[in-house]
């Protein structure tokens, strides 16, 4: 069976820093929480999942596609979200940010417009459409960057902290639509124990190595307790 | 980023943007071209104002742009009124605000994603020389959505400057600089992730 994720030996050094060392995971659960520190290695592994960056030794498979050989196919199936929404922010008004994530696709412009409306409807960002996307909240610029990643109907979305700059209220929303079931699959890299323990799976972390995999409660619940003591 | 793109439903807001903007290129070069005297100046009000009467866009608009020209016109009319006199400095200030005012019909008019559209088409023929017209319209597109965010930036490194006590340029340039560059590789890892390579 092919699992959604599979990291064979898969080691990472950035510059003097071995920021991920032989990591091994295979995983086919619809979503994936991964914990930790921080410095724990969980943001390289979201951009190594995500095609950001490439391994310094072993083999990323995402979705059954070899993340280094297939790196163009795996972009078309793959949506990222990350924790500073102002960076995700292209595009002058909402529309148009979310209409920007179909650019590469060179869909026909109706095909491209009913998406683009369907998505704003979801994400209840439609009375926004031809707002200006800088003028928005925190939380309503989170929402703008879920509906750009969600617009492209992924298989797969990998969040990176989607909920770190937000307040509870806003934090619960982004948590709902991105554990909303709309046949997506998603890797989640948290802090937040709320939304990690959600999750089907969870993954800790810890000094650059998988300390621990199983189901999210028990996992998440073992993070809490290792720095409660 | 930022946006001059005021919606509407007008002639102007209707006509694709690739027509649009040869249309008021001729209108710009036209009024350039013209010989300076004094009807030239009449002219080039006219057809500016005109071109802003049509529904959807309205006198007020035009207002808006001339105000936001005025230190421009004090500059382009004082300095040629000294050497060149008054009907020399006269037309060639009208000109100046007319063409201004004229481009910024299109962008007010025009969504930037059709901006984006026409300005890919345009570089199009470059492609001969080596130039990636989509990726220099997405710079373009891009630089400009850069200014109100390091605006941001600058912003609050003056506010943790005041908050500690500390004054000076290097005390401002390093920390916004860090945040800058800090900025510019989320930005690339964000346009990675919604396709752009």
């Amino acid at each position: 069976m092919t699992s959604a994720l599979r990291l064979a030996d898969v080691s990472v050094r950035l510059g003097d820093v071995d920021v991920l060392r032989g990591v091994d995971l295979a995983l086919d659960a619809r979503s994936i929480a991964v914990v930790g520190d921080n410095g724990s290695g969980k943001s390289t592994l979201a951009r190594l999942i995500g095609g950001l960056i490439r391994p310094t030794q072993g083999r990323v498979e995402v979705l059954g596609l070899d993340a280094e050989k297939d790196a163009a196919a795996l972009r078309r199936r793959v949506a990222i979200v990350f924790s500073n929404p102002d960076a995700q922010i292209i595009m002058p008004t909402v529309a148009e940010d979310v209409a920007f994530s179909l650019r590469a696709d060179r869909l026909p412009r109706a095909e491209r417009d009913a998406r683009v409306a369907a998505a704003l409807e979801r994400f209840a960002l439609a009375p926004l459409a031809d707002r200006p996307a800088y003028e928005l909240s925190g939380g309503q610029k989170q929402l703008l960057a879920l509906c750009g990643a969600f617009v492209r109907e992924p298989d797969l979305v990998v969040a990176d902290e989607p909920t770190a700059f937000l307040d509870g209220r806003n934090a619960h929303l982004i948590s709902a639509h991105l554990l909303a079931d709309s046949g997506h699959r998603l890797v989640v890299v948290t802090h937040d124990l709320d939304l990690a323990a959600r999750c089907d799976v969870a993954v800790r972390m810890h000094e650059g190595k998988v300390a621990r995999v199983g189901p999210a409660p028990e996992v998440v619940a073992a993070h809490a307790a290792s720095w409660r003591c | 980023m930022l946006t001059l793109y005021r919606p509407g439903n007008g002639p102007w807001h209707r006509m694709p943007a690739g027509s649009k903007a040869a249309v008021l290129l001729v209108l710009v070069l036209a009024v350039s071209l013209l010989p300076t005297a004094w009807p030239t100046a009449a002219i080039a009000a006219a057809v500016c104002a005109v071109c802003h009467l049509v529904p959807g866009v309205g006198l007020r608009e035009l207002a808006r742009q001339v105000w936001s020209l005025r230190w421009l016109v004090v500059v382009a009319f004082g300095i040629p009124c000294i050497f060149l006199g008054v009907e020399a400095a006269t037309v060639g200030t009208v000109r100046i605000v007319a063409a201004v005012a004229l481009a910024g019909l299109l962008a007010s008019t025009t969504p930037v994603t059709a901006l984006l559209d026409v300005a890919e088409r345009a570089l199009g023929p470059l492609r001969v020389i080596g130039v990636d017209a989509a990726r220099a319209a997405l710079l373009l597109v891009v630089a400009l959505g850069t200014v109100p965010t390091l605006a941001r930036l600058a912003g609050e490194v003056r506010a943790a400057q005041r908050a500690r006590g500390a004054r000076g340029i290097r005390v401002f340039a390093v920390p916004f600089l860090v945040l800058a560059l800090r900025h510019a590789d989320d930005l690339g890892d964000a346009l990675t992730a919604r396709g752009v390579r």
